[in-house]
C-alpha cells in the first residue's frame, strides 16, 4: 500500500515537471528573441539626451504581422536583439500572422495603447501596396506614424535556367510581342510581384491585361513554379530568389533600381539594358499608432539610425540579402506617401485595385 | 550514392546534441501522453504541436516525429496492458497482447512490441532512402495541374478511408472546407465571411481546431465515462526470452515488409496494414489456434507493420503532401506552421531538412528502445493517475497550445468551441478527420485550381493533357476502388473484434 502511494507521488511529480517544462518551452522563445539585457543602461542614458522621459522602462512588444521565418520577421528579430542590448530592456518579437498582415497591424495600431510599448513591423506589402490594391483597406497610413525605415531589398526578374532569353532587353521585346504567352507568378493579387510586373509592362508598353497572373502563397512557392516551367517569370527580391538561383534552376535577367546590387554584382540593372524607371523595391521598418508620445518616436529614430550603421547588425542584414536603408520619420512618411500615390495610380491603370 | 551522402549528412545533423535531445524529449513526452488511456497518437500530437512551434523547423519536426513514435508506442502499451487501443491500428495488438498480459507476460509483450517497432522502423528508413529520391527527382515537374490532381487524389482517398458512412465523411469534409473559406481568399486576397471583424479576416487557425476536436473532445469523453483505470497484475520483466525472440523474428520482418510497401501507397493507413499483417501471420502460422490467446507473433507482426507504415507514410507526406493517417494529417499541419509545404519541391528546396528528419526518425526509434524498455514500469504506474487530476492538466496544455500559435485569445475560444463540437461529433459517430483534412487541403485545392486555369487558355483541360497529372487522376480512381475494398475488409475485422469486447475509440 505504501509503495503504491510513493509511486503515485513519483508519477504525479513527473507530470507536474512535464507540465512546467512545456510551459517553459512555450516561453522559451522570449529569451531567444531578446537575450537578457546586459548593463548597458548607462550607454542608453547617454544617447537619450537630457530632456527626455525615461523610455523604455519595461518590455516592448515588437509585433510582426507575419509568421516566423520570413524577411520581415528576420529583420525584426535582428533589430529586437540589437535594441534590447542598447536599451537594457527586453524587446520581444511577437508574431501575429494572418489576413495578409492586417491582423497584427490591427492589434498593434488599434487595440494596443499608444504608449510606445507596442511597435509594429511594417513593410511595403502591408502599407503602400495594401492601400493601393484595396479600395477599403482595413489599415491605412492614417492609423500610424511611420517611425523609421530599417532596410530594403532589390527586385530581380527570374526565368527558368534554360529559358531562351539571355538579356532583359530581348525578354521585354518578347513580352511586348506575345503578352498572351507571358505568365508570371505573384504573391497575392496586389502584392510585390504584381506591382513590379505592372510597372515593367507599363514601361515597355506591353498589354498588361493580356498577360496571365498565377497567384501563389509566397516566393518559396512561386520561384519553383518558374524553375519547373509552369510560369515564365517570377519577380521577387534577390533574397527570395537566391535558393533556386544557387541550385541553378533559375537565372536572373535583370535587377531593378539605378545601381547593381552588391549581392549580384554580375547582373546588370534593367536600366543598363535600356529599360529605365523600374524602381519597385521591398523595404521594412517600424510604425507606432497615432498618439504615441513624440519622445518615443525620436528615441526610436536615433536608435535605428545608430543600429543601421552598426557593423554586426549590417552583417546580419547582408546575410538576408537586405541592405540597410535608414530613413527618419519625416522622410520615411514622405516616401510612403509618394509611393502610395504612385502605386494607387498604377493599380488603377492595371485594374488590380479592388 | 548521392542519396547515401544526403542520408549521412542528415544523420550528422540529427546527431547534434540538441537534436538528439529533441528526439528524446519528443519520444518521452509522446509516450507519456500516448500511455494515457484513450489518448492516441492523434490527440498526443494535437496537444503537443503548439509546444514544438516555438522551436526551429528542423528541431520542431524532429521533436514531432519523436512524439509521433512515442505516442504510437504509448498506445501499444495501453493496448497490451489495459486492452484499450488508442487508435484503430493498435486493435490487432490488443488481440494477443492483452491475453499475454493476463498470463503475466505483459512485460515481454511490451519488449517485443518495442523491438518490433525498432526493426520495422529501421527497415522503413532504409526504404525511405531508396524511394524518396525517385519521387523527389520529379519535384519541379509538379506544377499547378499536378497539384490539383494530387489534391483530388488525397481528398477522395481520405474521405473513403475515414471509415463509417461515406455520406457522413463527405458532409464533414464539406463542413471543413466551408470553415477554411473564412478569412482572406488564397488567390483573391479579398476577405470572405469576415462579417466586419478583423479577427475573422485572419481566418480560423487549424491548430486550435485540431486541439479542440481531438484533445478537448477526449477530455470531455473521459469525464463523461468517469474514466478510471485498472491495470491488471504485474507486467513482469520487459526483456523477452530467447524463445520469444526466436518466435517473433520472422513475423517482425514480414510485418515490416507488408507495412512498408503498402504504406507507400498514398492513403493506406496503419490500421489497414496492421490488420493485414496480423491476419497474414495467422495464415502462415502452424498453430493458428494460439492466436487470440496470447501468441507472441500476434504482437510482433502488427506492431512492426504499424511502425513500418508510419515510416513509409512519410514518403507520400513529404513528397506529395498526402497524409495516410490522422496523426500524419496533423503532422502535415505541423509542417505548414513552419511554412514548409510538403510536396516534391520540399526535397528540392529543403533537402537538408528532409534528410535530417528521416535520420532523426531512426534515432527516435532507437531512443524509444533505449528509453522505454527500462521505463515501462513508470508508464504502468502512470495509468493509475486518477482522471480527475489528468483532465485539468490536459486542458491546461490545450489552452496554452491554442493561445501560443498566434498569441491570441480568439484561438483559445475557437479551440473550446470545437472541443464541444467534437464531443457531439464523436457521440453521434461523425468522423472528424475529413473535416480537418479538408480544412487543411481545401485552400490548396482552390489555389491549384485557380492557378491551373490561369496557366493557359484551355483552362482545366490542361490537367488531362499533361502526363503526370492525368496519371495521378487515373491512379486516384484506381486507388479509390482498391482502398474501398481494403477498407471494407478492415471495417469488417474491427466489427468482429468489437463484438469480442474490445473498446475502440
Amino acid at each position: 500500500m505504501k509503495t503504491a502511494h510513493i509511486w503515485f507521488r513519483v508519477a504525479f511529480s513527473l507530470l507536474i515537471a512535464v507540465a512546467t517544462a512545456a510551459c517553459g518551452a512555450g516561453k522559451a522563445q522570449q529569451p531567444a528573441a531578446s537575450p537578457p539585457a546586459t548593463l548597458q543602461s548607462s550607454a542608453a542614458e547617454q544617447s537619450a539626451g537630457q530632456t527626455e522621459t525615461a523610455y523604455p522602462t519595461r518590455q516592448v512588444e515588437y509585433i510582426v504581422p507575419y509568421s516566423a521565418g520570413g524577411g520581415v520577421d528576420l529583420v525584426a528579430r535582428a533589430a529586437a536583439d540589437y535594441l534590447s542590448r542598447e536599451w537594457g530592456q527586453p524587446i520581444v518579437v511577437v508574431n501575429k500572422p494572418g489576413g495578409g498582415g492586417t491582423v497584427g497591424a490591427e492589434y498593434a495600431l488599434k487595440q494596443a495603447k499608444p504608449d510606445g510599448y507596442t511597435v509594429l513591423a511594417v513593410n511595403v506589402s502591408n502599407t503602400t501596396m495594401l492601400t493601393a490594391g484595396m479600395k477599403r483597406a482595413l489599415i491605412t497610413s492614417e492609423d500610424q506614424i511611420y517611425t523609421a525605415r530599417i532596410g530594403k531589398g532589390t527586385m530581380a526578374f527570374a526565368v527558368k535556367e534554360d529559358a531562351p532569353w539571355n538579356d532583359f532587353h530581348s525578354f521585354s521585346q518578347w513580352a511586348k510581342e506575345h503578352p498572351d504567352q507571358l505568365t508570371w507568378t505573384s504573391v497575392g493579387p496586389a502584392g510585390f510581384s504584381a506591382f513590379a510586373a505592372a510597372q515593367w509592362l507599363d514601361t515597355i508598353k506591353a498589354d498588361f491585361s493580356k498577360t496571365r497572373m498565377i497567384v501563389t502563397k509566397g516566393a518559396s512557392d512561386s520561384v519553383p513554379k518558374v524553375a519547373g516551367g509552369h510560369a515564365v517569370v517570377a519577380i521577387h527580391t534577390i533574397g527570395e530568389i537566391n535558393p533556386m538561383l544557387q541550385a541553378k534552376k533559375v537565372k536572373i535577367l535583370a535587377v531593378g533600381g539605378t545601381e547593381r546590387s552588391p549581392f549580384l554584382p554580375d547582373v546588370p540593372t534593367a536600366k543598363e539594358q535600356g529599360i529605365d524607371g523600374l524602381n519597385v523595391f521591398w523595404w521594412t521598418g517600424v510604425s507606432f499608432p497615432k498618439g504615441t508620445p513624440e519622445a518615443v518616436i525620436k528615441k526610436w529614430e536615433t536608435a535605428v539610425a545608430k543600429m543601421t550603421s552598426d557593423a554586426d547588425f549590417v552583417k546580419k542584414l547582408h546575410d538576408l540579402q537586405v541592405e540597410p536603408a535608414y530613413a527618419d520619420s519625416a522622410r520615411f512618411t514622405a516616401d510612403v506617401e509618394k509611393e502610395t500615390r504612385y502605386y494607387t495610380d498604377l493599380a488603377t491603370k492595371s485594374n488590380i485595385r479592388k | 550514392m548521392d542519396t547515401l551522402h544526403l542520408l549521412l549528412s542528415g544523420f550528422a545533423e540529427a546527431l547534434t546534441l540538441e537534436n538528439v535531445l529533441m528526439a528524446a524529449i519528443g519520444a518521452l513526452v509522446g509516450t507519456f501522453v500516448g500511455v494515457l488511456p484513450g489518448l492516441g497518437p492523434t490527440s498526443a500530437i494535437a496537444i503537443l504541436l503548439p509546444v514544438t512551434a516555438v522551436l526551429e523547423p528542423t528541431q520542431g519536426i524532429i521533436m514531432l516525429a519523436g512524439i509521433y513514435y512515442g505516442a504510437m508506442y504509448g498506445g501499444s502499451t495501453t493496448a497490451i496492458l489495459l486492452n484499450i487501443p488508442g487508435e484503430l491500428s493498435s486493435v490487432p495488438t490488443c488481440l494477443d497482447g492483452y491475453p499475454l498480459a493476463k498470463q503475466g507476460k505483459g512485460g515481454p509483450a511490451l519488449g517485443i512490441s518495442a523491438i518490433g517497432s525498432f526493426v520495422a522502423g529501421t527497415m522503413g528508413v532504409i526504404g525511405l532512402a531508396f524511394f524518396a529520391p525517385v519521387l523527389a527527382d520529379q519535384a519541379l515537374k509538379f506544377g499547378p495541374p499536378e497539384y490539383l490532381a494530387l489534391m483530388v487524389l488525397a481528398l477522395t482517398l481520405m474521405v473513403s478511408l475515414s471509415g463509417g458512412s461515406f455520406l457522413k465523411a463527405f458532409m464533414m469534409g464539406a463542413f471543413g472546407y466551408a470553415l477554411s473559406l473564412i478569412g482572406l481568399g488564397p488567390s483573391t486576397g479579398v476577405p470572405r465571411f469576415d462579417y466586419g471583424s478583423a479577427k475573422l479576416v485572419g481566418g480560423l487557425d487549424m491548430i486550435s481546431i485540431i486541439i479542440g476536436l481531438f484533445a478537448i473532445t477526449e477530455v470531455l469523453k473521459g469525464i463523461e465515462e468517469k474514466r478510471v483505470t485498472t491495470v491488471i497484475g504485474k507486467p513482469g520483466s520487459v526483456y523477452p526470452s530467447k524463445a520469444d525472440l526466436r518466435e517473433s523474428a520472422k513475423p517482425m520482418v514480414r510485418g515490416g515488409l507488408v507495412g512498408f510497401f503498402l504504406g507507400l501507397l498514398p492513403g493506406c493507413s496503419a490500421a489497414i496494414t496492421s490488420f493485414l499483417a496480423y491476419d497474414l501471420e495467422k495464415k502462415v502460422s502452424k498453430h493458428p489456434e494460439r492466436f487470440g490467446h496470447g501468441a507472441m507473433e500476434g504482437v510482433a507482426a502488427p506492431e512492426a507493420a504499424n511502425n513500418a507504415t508510419s515510416s513509409a507514410g512519410f514518403i507520400p507526406l513529404f513528397s506529395l503532401g498526402i497524409p495516410s493517417s490522422p496523426p500524419l494529417a496533423i503532422l502535415l499541419a505541423g509542417l505548414m506552421i513552419y511554412g514548409l509545404t510538403p510536396g516534391p519541391v520540399l526535397f528540392e528546396q529543403n533537402s537538408g531538412f528532409v534528410w535530417a528528419v528521416i535520420a532523426s526518425m531512426f534515432i527516435g526509434n532507437a531512443m524509444l528502445l533505449v528509453l522505454n524498455l527500462p521505463m515501462v514500469w513508470l508508464w504502468v504506474k502512470l495509468t493509475r493517475v486518477p482522471y480527475g487530476i489528468m483532465a485539468p492538466i490536459i486542458l491546461i496544455f490545450c489552452t496554452i497550445g491554442a493561445y501560443s500559435v498566434r498569441n491570441s485569445m480568439f484561438d483559445v475560444f475557437v479551440a473550446f468551441l470545437f472541443g464541444g463540437l467534437g464531443y457531439l461529433f464523436s457521440k453521434y459517430k461523425w468522423p472528424v478527420v475529413p473535416l480537418v483534412l479538408c480544412f487543411i487541403l481545401g485552400p490548396l485545392l482552390e489555389e491549384s485550381l485557380i492557378q491551373t486555369t490561369a496557366m493557359s487558355e484551355q483552362g482545366l483541360a490542361i490537367v488531362l493533357q499533361r502526363p503526370i497529372s492525368s496519371v495521378i487522376l487515373f491512379a486516384a480512381a484506381g486507388l479509390l476502388v482498391i482502398s474501398l475494398l481494403l477498407n471494407r475488409r478492415t471495417q469488417k475485422r474491427v466489427r468482429e473484434e468489437r463484438e469480442r469486447g474490445i473498446d475502440v475509440s
